[in-house]
């Protein structure tokens, strides 16, 4: 099927199609489970939240307004969905140390294309800066979009976005003479 | 934007290759599977505890329906007595059931995650 999201929406939210959603859930699974794999750490946690993330969506297809882009909409509630799943363990601090266990940080890093490396530079990064760089690199989203999908100020948004690709440059410069 | 330097495609490329077993397509047709079985079958399990719980506390609270309108009785010695009537043993087991129901009916329906 090679219809634009657009229009795979509306087949949806008219008569409540499942292959046009299933196609839908295919095309972007993966920007969402890479996004939210990238801010858990977790990947059993990751896929469940991304099931909730789509099962949000099929339920308010109807509030899509087409005016961003469909990818752009279903990250904004993958990031709703963190936030509910982070609030329910009572703080997103907490949340985040407890995944941070999940990876051992004494080790120097190797190569900035191994996944292990990649989330140990990310854990060096504060919260929304991991999220914001997570979405901006992760997803392709423009900041514009990273703006709209986590309700920050788009001034904001830069700001934590260039202080994480900072740290993540000092972090792989590091590892990197380490290495030599 | 991001900036599109050397180490901007650098990182663009780490994540894309984190992301790439996602995007393999047994793995798409899995995840999208599961998905799609949870739209078509949406949490049967909760609704069949809900409703069985729901059926269960009423049955019992009706059963002590009886109670809660026989003992009413009346004008006899004023108001307060036939409150310390309304507060036989059948009563209390009424309430407490229909407490216990209201509270299973607020928290199964909250998802666990």
């Amino acid at each position: 099927m090679q219809a634009p999201d657009e229009e795979l929406v509306a087949l949806v939210v008219a008569t409540k199609n499942p292959a046009a959603f299933g196609e839908l859930v295919r095309r972007h699974q993966g920007v969402v489970r890479g996004m939210l794999h990238r801010m858990c750490r977790n990947h059993a946690l990751a896929d469940d939240l991304a099931q909730d993330t789509f099962i949000r969506a099929y339920e308010k297809i109807g509030s899509f307004q087409g005016t961003g882009s469909f990818k752009s909409w279903m990250c904004s509630i993958a990031y709703t969905e963190f936030l509910k799943s982070a609030r329910k363990r009572k703080s997103t601090e907490r949340v985040m140390e407890k995944f941070q266990t999940g990876v051992e940080d004494r080790e120097a890093p190797r190569d900035m294309g191994s996944v292990v490396d990649l989330d140990r530079g990310l854990a060096t990064l504060k919260e929304e800066e991991r999220t914001l760089v997570v979405l901006c690199y992760s997803c392709g989203l423009s900041h514009s979009e990273a703006a709209e999908a986590t309700g920050m100020p788009l001034g904001t948004v830069k700001s934590h976005v260039n202080r994480g690709r900072a740290k993540l440059q000092a972090f792989f410069q590091e590892a990197e003479v380490m290495a030599s | 934007m991001t900036m599109d330097d050397a180490f901007d495609q650098r990182l663009k490329a780490a994540f894309a290759d984190a992301a790439a077993p996602m995007e393999r397509e047994s793995e798409a047709d899995r995840f999208t599977k599961r998905v799609m079985d949870r739209l078509s079958n949406p949490d049967r399990k909760r609704v069949l505890i809900l409703g069985g719980a729901g059926s269960t506390g009423s049955a019992i609270a009706g059963t002590q329906l009886e109670g809660l309108f026989g003992n009413l009785q009346l004008p006899a010695d004023g108001l307060m007595a036939n409150a310390a009537f309304l507060m036989s043993p059948e009563v209390m087991a009424a309430a407490a059931m229909a407490l216990a129901v209201g509270m299973v009916a607020v928290v199964l329906p909250r998802r666990l995650v």
